[in-house]
């Protein structure tokens, strides 16, 4: 009767209500169970491997490793000990789990691994070159992504835990290559990218302003040259080439290249403009600091640094690498790195597998063509000898640390070689402490990859 | 856990699952019993006219104009709820719920009456025959 | 002959079930002694066949529901005595007896519908002194009344009051009276003035947990009751109403002050030791048991406050598998169904059905969908499977009352009271007010 099916119907909303909740909720456990269990005291972890198979961790603590066999990837892929937050290891629990809803936490003979796209001999050359010397060097693949190198000083072998944590010096238990550091005149490259974009290459290149060695800017401040006797007359190419403060202090004074726009563009290239806050890249899991610069009025000495690649501009290695594949691509897309190039799960069957994927626009094709060759120009003229082998673009940089105490050397390019297609950032702190040089280095990992290269 | 340990899971799951099962298929059998019992309880009655007969489901039966009436007659000349059938100790029972043209049981206006067997119920200008069920 | 036939075989399935069950104790079971299990099967066993001897001295018409209830009772005895090492559960296993008691009581009550409208005003009564019982014997707004080593939640007892309460017939929805221009039902109004003295009550208590289902079972009952107004509601106003109410809710706690939202949603994860500690545990309990779980007295949740009762299903999940807690779920969902299958015959139980389904079915949801953190976490506790003397008792109650909705019998209660006129006289002024059309 109708009385009777109007409360039949009522509690047949209630129960489907019911049924759907508890479908709801089987399909969260289902998808969430591996998050679940990330936070579970108890973990069953699998293996980091490189690129050619090398184990880079092992969280069942099988592998027995040769004394600071992993020190060049320590600081990188890191352990599941808490330590270090933000490594591969520590960000990537949850895929190097052995567990699965189905299967449980499965004690021995989990497949579960992480393959990345670290190539771990080519590492342990560059990490070996720096002849001890603190800095960091990264270097990927423009065209796919992958990072082959990423290596930071100082290290430790991770495999011997934190026994004596309080003996290790400051920046150890990090990789630099992801935190900000002073770019120095490598900031150039984004001044220059800035000016391509908002006056065109033709009215740059008409652009000629002279340096004497040092500039009283409009705001009555000096800049000064690195070179004491000036550089005279030079149009933007050669200014690059010699990486002269004075020319580019007067190319920010200049009408045509008002600085609201330069904000623009920077702003469009990633950098974070006047806050304080800092953004982060996402790169599988690891936090990399994005750029961030201060900038203020044309006239004024710092905003003028700040285009200069001292002042407030701080910027990562990663990011400084990750404009060199938009340029060395010429399309003013810059190829996103990552370092896991598949993962397995508990049964070994492949869960995951990296893309290779590209940012938006972030400079026009036009000005990435131009940009690219001032710095092939640049890497002919003068670094053809000390990288030898490869047509090399690049742009070094002097920065300044400590208020000035210490130096830091950066160096910033790409190969332009289908084959070799390798975009790098290398930096060497207290460069006047050592020998090393950032072009030994460079040399030392395009030589390596193209090695592995040629091996595989 | 071994092959052991899953089988017993699947049993001990499996068991659960039967029983289940069967006991759904009791209340199934169960309803026709019930259905038995009640027509018991109600004296195997029914209302019809002359095209269609409304079987009788539950203790208190709404007959109106209104949708939602247990026993829908579409006449204007019916109110939307015009009377109420109860049942109680087997006994059926009409009850004027304050229609506009009254309840006739055999031609007599009442408010509130026992049913007999054969009775004849006018609500308006419907007549209804309370009858037994199975007769034509 | 045939029926018989059918209720040798459920009372062999339930037993088969239970056997199941055991069997995995014993085989999969974290014990140190075998005699404990077989305490365990001896306990479960002999409570099986002795309802299965009691049932044959109560005629109903139809006996499944009693099957599920004894099904769903003892497996919880079997859940609630693995929980971190088998042995039986001394305390659950008498409730468990207790709660099949109450079950007959509420039968033997609930049959008759005339009888028992004659007595709403007793459930009034009866709500009402459980109130003063808890504003005033509780104290600093607690819901336990502690009598030594038992302890006593009165707002529970409420429940089956208030589902009886709302429950109605539809001669009494007809007994319509003229207020200036609109025909209304006295007790409608009673009702939503008892409502919102639970409402105060509840929210006085800060027992917003059972909140919920008092609401459900008002809303069932309401929509119930509203169906004969005179045909004032139509379907599509109802919808309508609906629809504003969840605006206005969604709108409401999105507006609503931070520390309301900070209630409503706990991001468990970003402190796992604080509030969200409970919830966590849970979740990382099922996401350890996977589908078939660790075996009975293996799980970790057991150190877990409140593992027996605010967080069972997770606890049941860890030790038995996700598979197993969900069929159990399902088994509690067909005693709610029964009535779809078996309809009640008169509308006084339907309702009371519909309320009984509401009660159940928002407590199992607020307990389940709680402690897997999709709601806000409240104590409340699932039916039959939790452990909790009174919860237990009441549940017990009420699903005698959904057989009562099943066998029911219609005899007036005191015949002599109105003269039945068989009489073929006419010109009785009608019974009840000849109003509006």
């Amino acid at each position: 009767m109708k009385s009777i099916k109007r409360c039949q119907g009522i509690m047949s909303l209630v129960l489907i209500l019911f049924i759907l909740g508890m479908a709801a909720l089987v399909v969260k456990i289902q998808r969430e169970a591996s998050f679940y269990m990330m936070n579970s005291s108890e973990h069953q972890l699998g293996k980091v491997y490189d690129r050619n198979g090398d184990i880079l961790f092992d969280g069942s603590g099988e592998t027995e490793f040769e004394d600071n066999y992993l020190i060049d990837v320590g600081n990188l892929i890191g352990d599941d000990k808490g330590q270090m937050t933000n490594t591969l290891v520590a960000r990537n629990i949850e895929r190097l789990n052995n567990y699965s809803f189905t299967a449980g936490l499965v004690e021995n003979g989990g497949n579960a691994s992480v393959h990345t796209t670290i190539d771990h001999e080519a590492n342990r050359k560059v990490y070996d070159s720096f002849g001890g010397q603190d800095g960091c060097a990264v270097a990927y693949n423009y065209k796919t992504g992958e990072i082959l190198i990423c290596t930071s000083l100082p290290s430790f072998d991770v495999t011997k835990g934190y026994d004596n944590i309080l003996e290790f010096r400051s920046g150890t238990l990090m990789s630099k290559a992801m935190y900000r550091t002073v770019p120095g005149s490598t900031q150039k490259v984004s001044t220059v990218i800035a000016a391509l974009e908002i006056m065109g290459a033709d009215k740059l290149f008409s652009k000629t302003f002279s340096c004497s060695g040092s500039y009283k800017n409009l705001g009555g401040n000096n800049i000064d040259c690195h070179n004491a006797y000036g550089h005279g007359t030079q149009n933007i190419q050669q200014a690059v080439e010699n990486s002269c403060n004075p020319f580019f202090a007067q190319l920010i004074e200049d009408s045509d290249f008002p600085l609201k726009k330069i904000k623009n563009v920077f702003k469009e290239m990633g950098y974070t403009v006047n806050d304080n806050g800092c953004d982060y890249i996402n790169i599988d899991g690891i936090k990399c600091e994005k750029a961030s610069t201060t900038l203020n009025d044309p006239y004024e000495f710092k905003t003028q640094w700040g285009c200069i690649g001292q002042g407030d501009t701080l910027i990562s290695p990663v990011q400084l690498m990750m404009w060199q594949s938009a340029i060395a691509n010429e399309s003013g897309k810059m190829t996103m790195p990552y370092l896991i190039s598949y993962t397995t799960d508990v049964y070994g069957k492949e869960n995951y597998t990296c893309k290779t994927k590209f940012s938006d626009n972030i400079f026009s094709s036009g000005t990435a063509e131009t940009t690219k060759q001032i710095l092939l120009t640049n890497g002919e003229n003068h670094y053809s000898a000390l990288i030898s082998g490869y047509k090399v673009g690049v742009k070094s940089g002097t920065a300044q640390v400590n208020e000035g105490n210490t130096e830091n050397s950066l160096l910033v390019g790409f190969v332009d070689d289908e084959n070799l297609p390798i975009a790098f950032c290398i930096l060497i702190e207290d460069k006047n402490n050592t020998y090393v040089k950032t072009e030994n280095i460079a040399q030392v990992i395009l030589d390596s990859i193209s090695e592995s290269y040629a091996k595989s | 856990m071994n092959a052991l340990n899953l089988t017993l899971c699947a049993v001990a799951a499996a068991s659960l699952d039967i029983c289940a099962l069967v006991l759904i298929l009791t209340a199934y059998h169960e309803r026709s019993d019930g259905k038995k019992r009640w027509d018991r309880m109600t004296s195997f009655m029914e209302l019809a006219d002359y095209s269609t007969s409304y079987p009788l489901g539950c203790d208190e039966i709404l007959i109106g104009r209104h949708a939602s009436a247990d026993i829908r007659l579409p006449d204007l000349s019916v109110s939307r709820y015009h009377a109420l059938l109860t049942v109680s100790n087997g006994i059926w029972t009409i009850t004027d719920i304050g229609s506009k043209s009254g309840v006739f049981v055999n031609g007599n206006l009442v408010a509130s009456t026992r049913l007999q067997e054969n009775d004849v119920i006018k609500l308006g200008n419907r007549r209804l025959i309370f009858r037994r069920k199975g007769v034509c | 002959m045939n029926s018989k036939v059918t209720y040798v075989f459920s009372c062999l399935f339930v037993i088969l079930a239970h056997a199941g069950m055991l069997l995995n104790v014993f085989f999969n079971g974290n014990y140190s002694n075998a005699s404990s299990v077989i305490i365990l099967s001896a306990a479960v066993l002999f409570l099986d066949a002795a309802y299965f001897t009691a049932m044959l001295f109560f005629k109903q018409t139809t006996y499944a529901i009693d099957f599920l209830m004894i099904l769903l009772l003892n497996m919880s005895i079997i859940f609630q005595s693995c929980f971190g090492g088998v042995r039986l559960s001394v305390k659950h296993y008498i409730t468990c007896i207790v709660a099949l008691a109450a079950c007959r009581l509420g039968y033997i009550l609930c049959r008759n519908h005339k009888w028992l409208q004659q007595q709403k005003k007793y459930f009034y009564i009866g709500i009402g002194i459980l109130m003063v019982v808890i504003v005033t014997l509780t104290g600093t707004r607690k819901m336990w009344i502690s009598l030594g080593p038992i302890t006593i939640q009165p707002s529970e007892f409420i429940k089956p009051l208030f589902i009886l309460a709302c429950a109605t017939s539809i001669a009494e929805q007809q007994k319509k009276h003229k207020i200036l221009f609109f025909h209304v039902v006295y007790e409608n109004f009673a009702l939503f003035g008892l409502m919102t003295m639970i409402f105060l009550l509840q929210w006085w208590c800060r027992d917003l947990g059972s909140l919920p289902t008092f609401v459900a079972i008002y809303a069932c009952g309401f929509l119930l009751r509203i169906c004969y107004p005179k045909a004032k509601f139509s379907k599509k106003k109802l919808i309508g109403a609906g629809v504003i109410l969840l605006i206005v809710a969604i709108i409401g706690i999105k507006f609503a002050p931070g520390y309301v939202q900070d209630r409503l949603h706990v991001d468990i994860w970003s402190d796992p030791s604080g509030d969200g500690y409970q919830q966590s545990r849970a979740l990382i309990g099922i996401a350890n048991g996977g589908w078939f779980g660790k075996g009975p007295g293996y799980g970790e949740l057991h150190n877990v406050f409140a593992h027996e009762n605010d967080i069972v299903f997770a606890t049941i999940s860890e030790e038995w598998g996700l598979l197993y807690s969900l069929m159990m779920v399902f088994v509690i969902l067909i005693i709610i169904m029964i009535p779809l299958i078996n309809p009640p015959r008169s509308y006084f139980h339907g309702t009371v059905a519909t309320g009984i389904c509401a009660a159940f079915t928002v407590q199992m949801g607020l307990n389940i969908f709680g402690s897997c953190n999709m709601i806000p976490f409240t104590g409340v506790t699932i039916p039959f499977i939790s452990s909790g003397g009174s919860s237990l008792m009441v549940s017990g109650f009420m699903t005698g009352m959904l057989i009562a909705c099943q066998s029911p019998v219609f005899k007036q209660p005191k015949p002599s009271k109105k003269i039945i006129k068989t009489s073929t006289q006419v010109n009785y002024p009608p019974q009840y007010g000849r109003g509006s059309y």
